[in-house]
């Protein structure tokens, strides 16, 4: 049961990985377009447009599908309520991802909102 | 600018899209338990086993599903702040587990449910810290 555990505790990491993996591309390509918030619903098509046309995107999409794909192999071997607390680690990836890759700075309170995150994890691991 | 006003609107929108959400994951789990090619213990039997997974109507209802919630949200989005919106919709930390009591005959024991609490707790910190230091940008 512990090695059980263990095994699927690493699969929900790996899909936790891939989604972080799959935001950070998300995050380049639209940074890379330079585009303002806007209601404008023309705008916004032209904008969505030239966002599938990034390849960036493309290979964010591949690692969303094999995220999906260990998530399904993660349900068929836990329960669901374990599995979606457990998820919540891609929290903690992005805000390492974050601070890592895209230098953003981070308050005292996301530390600690992360840190609840990581307690909450195992405590429902444990359970 | 902060677009902060939750109305009555937004809220029906936001508990809509929480359930929509909460019924995602109960489909993807409905997938797998339809699913009777046994346990996946290598890749040959992931294959085998997400073939079936894929063929399972449903899979293709949770997907439906989450383009839905992803209109939903981007008309949200286009009216409060995410750091408004994300504490209102971790809702759903709450629900899958109800739903997986009810549905799935599932099991939540004290502990677990502490658990979920952290984690809810958690969520709302960092999705509200994002709020703060916009605001301090500014």
């Amino acid at each position: 049961m512990k090695q059980g555990l263990l095994l699927v505790l690493s699969l929900i990491a790996l899909t936790s990985l891939c989604d972080t993996i799959n935001q950070l591309f998300l995050k380049s390509a639209i940074d890379s377009l330079n585009f303002t918030p806007t209601l404008n619903i023309i705008k916004i098509f032209k904008f969505i447009f030239q966002l599938i046309r990034k390849p960036r995107l493309w290979v964010g999409f591949g690692f969303s599908l094999i995220s999906l794909c260990v998530w399904l192999v993660v349900l068929s071997k836990a329960d669901l309520n374990f599995a979606f607390s457990a998820d919540s680690m891609h929290y903690i990836f992005i805000a390492l991802a974050s601070w890592f890759v895209l230098k953003e700075k981070m308050s005292t309170w996301r530390w600690l909102g992360t840190g609840l995150i990581v307690v909450g994890i195992v405590f429902v691991s444990i359970s | 600018m902060f677009k902060k006003k939750v109305t009555v609107k937004i809220l029906l929108l936001l508990i809509v899209s929480d359930m929509l959400e909460t019924a995602v994951h109960f489909f993807f789990k409905k997938s797998t338990l339809s699913v009777s090619q046994g346990q996946v213990t290598d890749l040959s039997t992931a294959i085998v086993f997400l073939k079936a997974a894929f063929s399972s109507p449903f899979l293709w209802s949770g997907l439906l599903i989450v383009a839905v919630v992803f209109i939903i949200w981007s008309m949200i989005l286009s009216k409060i702040d995410l750091s408004v919106a994300v504490p209102i919709a971790s809702f759903s930390y709450i629900l899958v587990p109800v739903v997986s009591i009810v549905f799935l005959h599932e099991q939540i024991t004290a502990l677990r449910w502490l658990g979920v609490l952290f984690v809810l707790v958690g969520v709302v910190l960092v999705s509200l810290s994002s709020k703060e230091r916009t605001e301090q940008a500014k």
